[in-house]
């Protein structure tokens, strides 16, 4: 049908003349199907699929393990010691058990802070009141702070540097005197809920 | 030497156009007065010049004796047939009293001496030296067009920039923008024909002052931009249709329809001519018969750019509508982005615009004039033929004026403005009007205009009158110039066939290099994209989603975005998508195929393990996205790991599998959400991304983002710092 629409107008455009030039209407109205069918027809202009590239080199920065390790990050597994929970729960934190410890391996020892972000939920406090945590770095008694009201807390204290060798793992743990028991038999007590641990090089440029 | 050959580059382009315009125009059955012969004639030719050296710069023969020999061709056809002449002064038209015409002829003069002198004086206009004439060189060097994929503005249809090849050629950068200037002159003779031709000499030579003495103008048309060029283009289209509403002559309509292309060709968003054309003819004639012809012409000068454009960039009408024609050169983002910014300058108050452009202009670049205050008095020449004659056009072209509200975008609208409102003013009394010209010659004075406007608006500032005349040397009155500075240091620094890149323009027209602007193609952003991840934190890798799948083998699987952004900014970025079985990544094997949706082309960067490269949507997010591989065989996947941007919040994500029956069915999936740890160095693996792509030169502004940690980490990035001057940073991609 289209078809002779186009031949009928044509054929009218080819009969009127405008000039001594011969202008007919009907190159306009012919270049104007022509342009439009093109404009239509640059719609299919994707590619094929592609297979993977080359895989582009891992560009090592200087050795250093110094770092704050939250309890989403990807790796966080890999450097948990003990009681630390493996469910992340709402993307953001972790329960612990009674002594919870992650291993680093900070490539220095100079000025370090132990830094540790928890809180104290409100429901465990209600069985075990106060709390005191111990907070430890290879074994050694950093600090003890007692908490006599649930909520989030957050430590932080230099780490002595003999505390620590620059070539091996160091162990950074934190422990409550009181677990949280649950009722039901076989369920696991419960320390405190943990949002992140670490090490933080306090002086320098971090990027 | 250097003066004479500038202003002999215009001349002779100027002279080639007048000369075919005249051949035309005597033979469309129209009989010219003789103020209308030269700028209808030069208009006309112009138009008709400028599709010669398209076939010049397609055929590749761009050569000076090439250019020369279309230009003499020209005169020559003139002078053969004697259409150069003008005719006789038609001693029947009404003219201006003798005080009036002197005192307009003084003003008309001063402004000559200013514009003159400016145009004339090198050329380091920004939108000048670095797109109009950098593209201009580039194809000079190539002896033709070149796809330039990294340009956005090299796609605009450059109806106008293809007259400055020969002017440029002959001349260097003075000339284009005198060409220009030679545009701003007629299209200030046509104003004050089109007064003469109605019987309303006094409004005619009012308006045409009104528009040459207008600052924006002033300074528009003394470079090498275009928009002064495309008012005579578009004003040429409008006298073109009321010479043929006198005659009734078809051939006229050739000249109509040619003319109304050229608007496209000149400047997309004066297309709404060839709308205003086929309108008034249709009207006029109650047939659509003669308006074909028009449409016929105008595709003659329509066709070449789309089919340039549709070849070079799968987009005819590139670099706007990349949505409706996708491609791997231009983002939708990047467009939207743009646009938006066109639409506002960056004004938080749209109701302050009519003050911003006519009276301090700094936003929107530019000032017509605090007498076009007065603007809306125009809206009472409604009342006679004559003056809605003016406005319909008026309005039409104003249209497009919503899409970049630059003051220099109403320069196309000015000769029928400043038509209406003499007109509306003589009516009131011709004294008023004689009183707003002095009013508006003294106001857009450059000494005066800087006492009510900001001190950085772009205007004229004097009559350059040493620099024009090469008393100060073209390199000594450049080196005043901080950009022209930074493309010298690029000319001195990089090797030849070398790309830089940079994240703001360089006048381009003085450097062979190749600059690529960190947002004028798909690539450049790109190469940005990575620099940008490299220092700052918030486009880094940061977060990894985890979906869990049931322990099953899969051929198909994709990734679907289901979230709306709140905001038009907002992107689907994917660092890497990974798959795993039993905690061990599956390796990314050839026989994979990969797709995605939007930017299909993109895909490879979501699977190339750099951290340093995403694919993004490069649209704003909406359901719908997605990302889909075939692994070629059924492949035993229990977690698909996807690793996102840090500003990235909205995006919501499903994995579907395709079923036995071809359709794409959801997986049941836990997920998770991790932080992305990343310890490689992503100031190296981004430099190794633009070491990919043949960028190994980088020119830092002190200004542009991230440059204290260019400046401060060189050795992290694997650069080498070549030279610090002028406000920027050169600096070269470690072998």
């Amino acid at each position: 049908m289209p078809r002779v629409w186009f031949a009928r107008a044509a054929r009218r455009c080819a009969a009127v003349r405008y000039s001594n030039w011969k202008v007919t209407a009907g190159s306009g109205w012919l270049s104007l199907c022509g342009a439009l069918s093109g404009f239509l027809c640059g719609c299919g202009n994707l590619p094929e699929p592609y297979a993977p590239p080359p895989q582009r080199p891992v560009f090592e920065a200087p050795i250093s393990g110094v770092r704050v390790l939250t309890m989403a990050d990807a790796d966080a597994e890999t450097h948990f010691v003990q009681d630390i929970s493996p469910s992340l729960e709402a993307n953001t934190w972790r329960w612990t058990g009674k002594r919870p410890a992650i291993r680093m391996f900070p490539g220095t020892t100079q000025k370090l802070n132990y830094t540790i972000d928890f809180a104290v939920p409100g429901a465990t406090f209600t069985q075990t009141g106060p709390v005191t945590v111990s907070f430890f770095v290879n074994e050694r008694l950093l600090d003890k702070i007692r908490y006599a009201s649930p909520g989030r807390q957050r430590f932080e204290k230099a780490v002595p540097a003999e505390w620590m060798d620059a070539n091996e793992y160091t162990i950074l743990a934190a422990e409550i005197d009181k677990v949280w028991i649950p009722a039901k038999r076989g369920d696991k007590p419960l320390g405190f809920i943990l949002v992140s641990l670490g090490l933080e090089q306090t002086g320098l440029e971090q990027k | 030497m250097r003066a004479l050959v500038a202003l002999a580059g215009a001349a002779f382009t100027a002279t080639a156009c007048y000369a075919l315009g005249s051949v035309i125009a005597a033979r469309v059955g129209v009989r010219l007065r003789r103020v209308e012969k030269f700028p209808l004639s030069f208009v006309l030719g112009a138009s008709v010049l400028h599709l010669a050296i398209f076939a010049v710069l397609a055929l590749h023969i761009a050569y000076k004796p090439v250019l020369w020999l279309v230009l003499a061709a020209c005169a020559g056809l003139a002078l053969r047939t004697g259409d150069w002449r003008l005719p006789a002064a038609d001693e029947t038209s009404p003219g201006l009293p003798r005080a009036i015409r002197y005192l307009f002829g003084v003003i008309a003069a001063v402004f000559t001496t200013l514009y003159l002198f400016n145009a004339w004086a090198p050329e380091i206009s920004p939108d000048g030296a670095s797109y109009h004439l950098g593209l201009t060189a580039r194809y000079l060097r190539a002896r033709g067009f070149e796809r330039i994929t990294t340009n956005m503005l090299a796609s605009f249809s450059g109806g106008v920039d293809l007259l400055y090849i020969p002017a440029f050629a002959i001349g260097h950068h003075s000339a284009a923008a005198l060409l220009h200037f030679t545009f701003l002159i007629a299209l200030a003779l046509m104003v004050l024909a089109y007064g003469q031709r109605i019987g309303k000499p006094l409004a005619g030579a009012a308006a045409a002052l009104l528009v040459y003495a207008s600052p924006v103008v002033g300074i528009d048309g003394t470079t090498a931009y275009t928009d002064v060029a495309v008012a005579a283009i578009v004003f040429a289209v409008f006298y073109w249709t009321q010479l043929w509403d006198e005659n009734r002559d078809h051939r006229i309509l050739i000249a109509i329809g040619l003319l109304a292309g050229y608007c496209y060709a000149a400047k997309y968003t004066a297309f709404v001519m060839i709308v205003y054309a086929i309108g008034f003819i249709i009207w006029r004639t109650r047939q659509w018969q003669p308006a074909l012809t028009v449409v016929g012409c105008s595709l003659i000068m329509i066709a070449p750019w789309a089919i340039k454009n549709w070849i070079y960039v799968h987009n005819p009408v590139a670099p706007f509508a990349n949505y409706w024609f996708p491609n791997p050169y231009f983002y939708v983002a990047v467009e939207k982005d743009w646009t938006a910014t066109l639409r506002d300058y960056r004004l938080k108050n749209m109701w302050a615009l009519p003050l911003e452009v006519t009276v301090r202009g700094l936003a929107t670049q530019g000032l017509l004039g605090p007498v076009f205050l007065a603007a809306p008095l125009a809206l009472l020449a409604l009342r006679n033929r004559e003056g809605r004659k003016l406005l319909l056009p008026c309005a039409l072209v104003l249209l497009p004026y919503i899409a970049n509200i630059g003051t220099r975008f109403l320069i196309s609208s000015l000769p029928f403005l400043s038509l209406a409102l003499a007109l509306t003013l003589e009516t009131l009394a011709p004294a008023v009007l004689i009183a707003v010209i002095l009013i508006h010659a003294v106001t857009s004075w450059p000494d005066v205009m800087r006492t009510y406007c900001d001190t950085w608006v772009w205007s004229l500032h004097e009559i350059p009158f040493k620099a024009a005349l090469r008393i100060i040397p073209e390199g000594t009155f450049l080196a005043d110039h901080i950009d022209y500075q930074w493309a010298r240091m690029i000319e001195t620094d990089v090797p030849p066939g070398k790309l830089v890149f940079s994240f703001t323009g360089v006048p381009d027209a003085y450097t062979n290099r190749e600059v690529l602007i960190s947002y004028w193609g798909a690539l450049n952003n790109d190469i940005g994209d990575a620099l940008t991840m490299g220092w700052n934190k918030g486009w880094q890798p940061d977060k990894v989603w985890i979906f869990s799948v049931p322990k099953q083998k899969y051929r198909r699987l994709r990734l679907v975005q289901t979230a709306t952004a709140t905001i038009r900014q907002e992107q689907w970025n994917i660092h890497e998508l990974r798959f795993f079985h039993d905690g061990a990544e599956l390796p990314r094997r050839p026989e994979w195929r990969l797709e995605a949706w939007p930017d299909p082309w993109g895909v490879q960067r979501a699977f190339d393990n750099s951290e340093a490269t995403r694919w993004r949507s490069w649209d704003t997010l909406r359901p719908g996205m997605w990302m889909a591989v075939d692994f070629g065989q059924d492949e035993l996947v229990d977690q698909v790991r996807v690793e996102l941007s840090g500003d990235e919040w909205e995006a919501r994500m499903q994995l579907e599998t395709m079923g036995a029956a071809g359709r794409w069915i959801p997986v049941t999936t836990h997920m998770e959400l991790r932080k992305a740890v990343y310890s490689g160095l992503l100031r190296r693996a981004a430099t190794y991304e633009a070491h990919l792509r043949s960028v190994d030169y980088f020119l830092i502004k002190d200004s542009d983002f991230g440059a204290k940690d260019y400046a401060e980490y060189p050795e992290s990035w694997g650069w080498t710092r070549l030279e610090h001057a002028y406000g920027a940073s050169l600096y070269r991609v470690n072998p």
